[in-house]
């Protein structure tokens, strides 16, 4: 009976149930869609570096972690990519050698990172193909291609077909040079990356560093993400003398990121939802003030307080619950529909965004216990709300309230 | 015996400041079954004297026994209770809860006293039709002419069969025919189910129709006279 009577008592006053109802839904709605938006943002840089770059889990030398030396390189690396191959839950793998060095053109030189790949195998794992925007994927050059970010191309005033000399050390730590032709340009989000990376084939790099079968780092794909953790834990106990890492440990900033913002945003969204609970607790106010009478003859005739102060929250947990529903299914809708077509960042932010590694593409989406935690803060909020007008009626003289014009 | 007895009530507003003396030494004794009015003019201490009755004000000083339980020293959650379960009330301004409909209004203090829902159902339909309004059952109070509603407010108080009903001013916004109707199926109920009716007024319709009419004047008994049935 209860809240039946709370139920019809907020439809009482449709205009102001309908305004606080409406202000919910739409300050709800906004909440849910600004917080989707820092998630797929967040989500989006996290897709381009774990999935495009970093990869799940990747294997070293221990000591290669550590010092980043050429000669620390992985033993056996045949051996362990073939382990790799049979297990089922590793998906794609791939070899990469590694080295520091220096690029130079006829008149500009830059220090890189040089990366030797497999590129089928990498192609495989980490879309490398998908970011050219000139040239060719390590196709049309037979001898010593080199694959380089737009960035580098434009500071060595290089263009596909032009010629770069490589320089670094070998494994017997002599300085070794040789000649290059870009192959293709890429550029992805990063900028900082594009400037500071570039691809040769292993085939190639490995016998200047002085070991046919080189390789300082494993990087794989797990088939599921959610088990990557153990699939970790796995490799780790198969190959206790190396050094096994999953992505929350090689990107430790976007783990830290992550947790922020996922941590941030439900903080938006109290603050949102406060400021209108603030609105919820006037409309019940003006509620209790307007049905002083009422609340005096139900008090009266023995409805005692507890049932008085229920029927109050009732009241203001149901506006607030109405209001909520349709603001989470809005926001739902908006954040399912704009997940799908993507919100196109290029026309406000330009290429402003690569320089800090964010796409132009933002996809945005919530995790299901956000929205939960949204639907327990708005009951907090209501219920919050809900005190200072239920302790208001409860406040009331009966034999006062009855007689009030 | 008496089921309501007044011993030595006295009740004084503002006794710190300017001391008003609403109820002075009232001894009155309410036999079951009762047509009572209590009349007086403004501020004779009418309402005063309705309020304790019903537990819903306390003396500052004498007793009140209903049934032998003096009420003055109930703690309010006991008070309440006893309201509930005791007593019936029609106010002046009839005081539905306008969001539900009259067999809901009727039904409601029933519910808060968690009798049956069946019996409850049935003791309201009852009801509405003992006070003439066995086809309005489902129509809300803003539906209902002023007569009407105060007919409900009169259905609510007897329907959980309380031991006495207060009634304050119950006709005081009524036109004659609606105050006649509702004097008439008072007196009934009143017949019917033994139920003891105290009102205040100053409607003479109602005091014409009193068995016993008490008057105030400066918060004393100035007369108690029995016109007998």
């Amino acid at each position: 009976m209860l809240i039946k009577i709370a139920w019809r008592n907020i439809w009482r006053n449709t205009s102001r149930s309908l305004t606080i109802l409406i202000a919910i839904m739409i300050g709800l709605a906004a909440a849910l869609m600004a917080s989707a938006f820092s998630m797929g943002f967040v989500q989006q840089r996290f897709n381009n570096v774990i999935e495009r770059f970093v990869s799940h889990i990747q294997i070293h030398n221990p000591d290669f972690v550590h010092d980043g030396e050429v000669t620390q390189y992985l033993t056996n690396p045949q051996e362990i990519m073939l382990k790799l191959q049979q297990n089922q839950t590793v998906k794609q793998a791939a070899l990469r050698t590694k080295a520091n060095g220096i690029i130079a053109s006829a008149k500009v030189s830059s220090g890189v990172q040089i990366t030797g790949i497999d590129p089928q195998a990498e192609q495989r794992l980490t879309d490398l193909k998908g970011w050219l925007i000139k040239g060719a994927y390590f196709e049309g050059v037979k001898r010593n291609p080199v694959y380089i970010g737009q960035e580098l191309a434009t500071k060595l005033k290089a263009d596909v077909g032009s010629r770069l000399v490589l320089n670094f050390q070998n494994l017997d730590g002599e300085i070794t040079a040789a000649s290059f032709k870009v192959v293709g340009i890429f550029k992805t989000i990063d900028v900082a990356f594009d400037e500071t990376t570039v691809f040769v084939q292993r085939t190639d790099i490995n016998p200047l560093l002085g070991g046919e079968q080189l390789a300082h780092e494993i990087a794989l794909l797990s088939d599921d993400f959610d088990q990557i953790t153990k699939l970790k834990q796995q490799l780790q106990q198969q190959f206790p003398e190396l050094e096994v890492r999953s992505w929350e440990k090689l990107s430790q900033e976007l783990v830290l990121m992550q947790e922020m913002t996922s941590q941030s945003l439900i903080f938006l969204v109290f603050i949102i939802l406060l400021g209108l609970g603030f609105g919820i607790l006037n409309t019940m106010l003006m509620s209790v003030f307007e049905r002083t009478r009422e609340l005096g003859m139900l008090m009266a005739v023995g409805m005692n307080k507890k049932r008085v102060f229920l029927m109050i929250m009732f009241e203001t947990v149901l506006l607030s619950f109405t209001g909520a529903a349709a603001g989470m299914l809005l926001g739902f809708g908006l954040i399912s529909w704009l997940g799908r077509q993507g919100i196109n960042l290029a026309g406000v932010a330009g290429d402003s965004l690569a320089i800090y590694g964010y796409g132009n593409m933002i996809y945005p989406y919530l995790e299901t216990p956000f929205y939960l935690q949204t639907a327990f803060l708005v009951l907090l909020i209501a219920l919050l709300s809900a005190l200072y007008p239920a302790f208001k009626a409860l406040q009331l003289v009966p034999a006062e309230a009855v007689r009030k014009e | 015996m008496a089921v309501i007895e007044t011993i030595g009530l006295s009740k004084i507003y503002n006794e710190t400041i300017v001391p008003v003396k609403a109820l002075n030494e009232v001894n009155l004794a309410f036999e079951q079954g009762e047509f009572t009015s209590i009349v007086g003019p403004s501020g004779s201490g009418k309402t005063t004297l309705l309020n304790m009755l019903g537990g819903l004000d306390k003396p500052s000083s004498g007793s009140i026994l209903i049934n032998q339980t003096d009420i003055t020293k109930l703690k309010e959650r006991q008070l309440i209770d006893y309201r509930l379960r005791h007593i019936g009330f029609v106010f002046q301004s009839y005081n539905l809860i306008p969001v539900l409909t009259a067999v809901e209004n009727v039904s409601f203090i029933m519910l808060l006293q968690k009798q049956p829902r069946k019996a409850i159902d049935q003791r309201a339909r009852e009801i509405l039709e003992q006070v003439g309004l066995g086809d309005r059952l489902n129509a809300r109070p803003a539906q209902l002419s002023g007569g009407q509603q105060q007919r409900v407010a009169v259905a609510r108080a007897l329907a959980s069969r309380p031991d006495f009903v207060l009634a304050d001013e119950p006709t005081a916004n009524l036109d004659t025919q609606s105050a006649f109707n509702l004097l008439d199926i008072m007196e009934k109920l009143n017949r019917d189910e033994n139920i003891t009716l105290i009102f205040s007024t100053h409607d003479q319709r109602v005091i014409e129709r009193a068995r016993r009419v008490i008057t105030l004047v400066d918060g004393a008994v100035a007369s108690d006279e029995n016109h007998g049935s």
